[in-house]
């Protein structure tokens, strides 16, 4: 039976996989080692979210704790595929040093109170409707990583092949976004009685899709650059108020969304 | 823009970026100007069918400015600036909303700065719908234009645009026709209900009517917990810690007490000497007999913890001055009616409606909303929220292509080196 207090036991080697892993990518020429070590990691994690899934019988991404556990698995997924196609050490090390800290956090402050699914929360939806956010998060991340890079060297704003590599990501990331609202909508119709209330979390969803979508309109025409690129971190600032922002805003307390308090 | 030489006359053609700020601007100050002299929007001048002529208006507006689309306004209308700054207005505009606590319903506004420029109901605010409105008129020229130099390969800037457009016309324009009732029905009577409230409390009288067969509620097992008995709280108070019972459950700890279970009962009625025993009635409750050590004074204890409800009383074991071991209320983890559906046109449906499970009949969705959370198990009436929105099916459509399109962004992205991406642009 694999519960929370077996997490220590899981995330204790992931950390020192991935770990290795960082350091055998800059140490080693040969970056086969450096990527069997951050698979390696990642399957671990797997299976230690696996099954918790089955002990807990619901999927574990109802408390801020269990949805962390998603973030550090997807960042390193992602940042794993990202590095086999665009070969940028760099992204790699980020996520997993990212993915650490989200482990480290549930180390020392799980949040993670053993709690009952309301009735509201058991849907088909539930899953996919959370995964496709989880997943779309992490690639808006990375992808305000490269803005930030590109903000921080002058002589980066201008290359096309790193901004390229960006919009790739926000593509993907927008996508997922889209589909986690969407899906959402329609969730929101079978259990609340309409598909777009403007509830807070709604609200803020909505302009976390609209900054978004004034960065890919952007980067449609070549003017302002600077300004475009801005974009990115103040949009993933608006993602980080939809997601956690919104437990804490005022405005907010009587939101529909928030569960786990 | 930084060079004086390169520097354009505002106003002369074509218009770009500073033109299209400048005129949403405009549209938002109309806006609040209309805010000041009417005050809100009022969503009912668009029922049915006012929305259908305006909506046919809109689209034939459309139209007909498609026919001119080699003009300069309709190339501006279709263009890269004006999207950008009907979005900047929007995400303007809904951040004051996101910060702002918003009020719903009939209760009367308060007339401070805030509801007066209607930051406390943007969605119905003379800024907001202008904005909504100019950026379906945008996003239809955009759609037009690409309509009338079509290329199968840009399915995914038509899926994702033509979807778009559609849910935000049939949400903004069906939005006044949507309504929404609650409705109580009280179990075992003999004739259907078909009278509900609104959300002005009004009774109304529908051409839809229920009948309750039979309600359910499945509960989770409850949990031990120590709570302080001056304040009621779990403790620790700033993460409580809880002991989950269940038929496999054999004790734990919680701060310095360990528990072990010696029975646990989920459905209990109290004997006569204070000891529990397996009763199936709808006034029973759970109980728990358990042996409690306090591991700071080696003190040991036995006894019945139960957490009550309508018929029974809760009992706690007190663990010393300031503590108490208690039961908690068991969640509910599903709760269903059993009910039958009448229409005027003469069907009639059978459905078990459940949290998640609406039934859909018509243009109405019917869902389960509550019950008597006293009563619990024993609840008398099941209430529903009764949902009216024509639009629905149109809404769908819009997400279903929304959401295609979506996923052609996985494979699409941007376009490799060199290559330009055209989109909105000739």
């Amino acid at each position: 039976m694999i519960t929370w207090n077996s997490f220590t036991g899981f995330a204790i080697p992931t950390i020192a996989l991935w770990v290795v892993a960082v350091i055998l990518q800059y140490s080693v020429r040969k970056q086969l080692w450096a990527q069997l070590s951050t698979v390696a990691g990642i399957l671990l994690f797997a299976i230690f979210i696996g099954g918790f899934w089955m002990s807990l019988e619901r999927p574990p991404m109802r408390t801020m704790g269990e949805t962390r556990l998603w973030y550090s698995f997807f960042l390193a997924s992602v940042g794993s595929i990202t590095y086999l196609k665009w070969r940028y050490k760099w992204i790699l090390s980020y996520s997993l040093v990212v993915a650490i800290v989200f482990i480290l956090v549930n180390i020392f402050k799980p949040e993670i109170h053993s709690r009952h699914l309301m009735p509201a929360l058991q849907s088909v939806w539930f899953v996919p409707h959370v995964t496709a956010y989880i997943l779309a998060y992490s690639l808006l991340g990375a992808a305000t990583i490269v803005s930030v890079v590109q903000l921080y060297k002058p002589d980066r704003i201008n290359d096309e092949e790193l901004s390229n590599f960006a919009d790739n990501l926000i593509y993907i990331g927008f996508g997922l976004l889209i589909l986690g609202m969407l899906m959402g909508a329609k969730w929101a119709k079978e259990a609340w009685g309409h598909y777009w209330s403007w509830d807070p979390k709604e609200t803020w969803a909505f302009i976390t899709a609209a900054a978004y979508l004034l960065y890919i309109h952007m980067r449609l025409q070549s003017r302002h650059r600077r300004f475009t690129l801005w974009l990115l971190p103040v949009a993933f600032i608006f993602l980080m108020i939809t997601w956690k922002g919104v437990n804490y805003l005022p405005a907010a307390k009587n939101s529909v969304h928030v569960y786990a308090q | 823009m930084t060079e004086p030489t390169q520097k354009k006359i505002l106003w002369k053609p074509p218009w770009s970026f500073a033109e299209s700020a400048f005129i949403v601007t405009g549209i938002v100050l109309v806006g609040y100007a209309l805010q000041l002299f009417l005050g809100r929007f009022k969503f009912d001048i668009l029922i049915w069918p006012n929305n259908l002529f305006a909506g046919g208006i809109l689209l034939f507006a459309l139209f007909l400015l498609s026919l001119k689309s080699r003009s300069r306004f309709f190339q501006w209308l279709s263009g890269i600036p004006l999207t950008i700054s009907l979005l900047t207005a929007l995400v303007i505009l809904t951040v004051i909303m996101g910060l702002t606590p918003q009020v719903t319903g009939n209760s009367p506004s308060q007339r401070t700065v805030i509801d007066i420029l209607g930051f406390s109901r943007m969605t119905s605010s003379w800024p907001f719908v202008l904005v909504y409105f100019f950026t379906l008129v945008a996003l239809g020229a955009v759609i037009a234009k690409r309509m009338k130099a079509f290329r199968w390969k840009d399915y995914p800037f038509y899926l994702n645009h033509t979807g778009l457009w559609i849910f935000l016309f049939a949400a903004g324009f069906g939005h006044a026709d949507m309504r929404r009732y609650g409705m109580y029905v009280e179990e075992d009577t003999d004739y259907p209900e078909w009278r509900v409230y609104n959300d002005k409390n009004e009774v109304l009288e529908l051409p839809l009517a229920i009948r309750l067969n039979d309600f359910t509620l499945d509960e989770y097992d409850p949990m031990l917990a120590v709570i302080d008995r001056k304040t009621g709280n779990a403790i620790p108070e700033s993460k409580p810690e809880y002991l989950q019972l269940d038929s496999t459950q054999t004790g734990g700890k919680i701060s310095q007490w360990e528990i072990s279970i010696d029975k646990y009962l989920p459905q209990a009625v109290r004997n006569s000497d204070s000891t529990y025993k397996t009763v199936f009635m709808p006034g029973s409750c759970p109980a728990v007999k358990v042996r409690v050590k306090d591991k700071m004074s080696g003190k040991t204890q036995a006894g019945w913890v139960c957490c009550g409800n309508y018929a029974q009383l809760y009992r706690v074991i007190p663990l010393n001055a300031k503590y108490s071991l208690a039961m908690t209320r068991p969640e509910p983890k599903r709760f269903a009616s059993d009910i039958e559906v009448y229409t005027r046109s003469g069907k009639s449906v059978k459905h078990v409606l459940e949290v998640n499970k609406p039934l859909t009949i018509d243009d109405w969705t019917i869902y389960q909303y509550g019950y008597d959370n006293e009563m619990g198990k024993a609840s008398g009436y099941s209430s529903f929220e009764l949902v009216y929105d024509p639009w629905l099916k149109l809404v769908y459509v819009g997400i279903i292509l929304f959401a295609s399109g979506s996923l052609c962004l996985f494979w699409t992205g941007r376009k490799k080196k060199g290559e330009v991406k055209d989109d909105h642009l000739e």
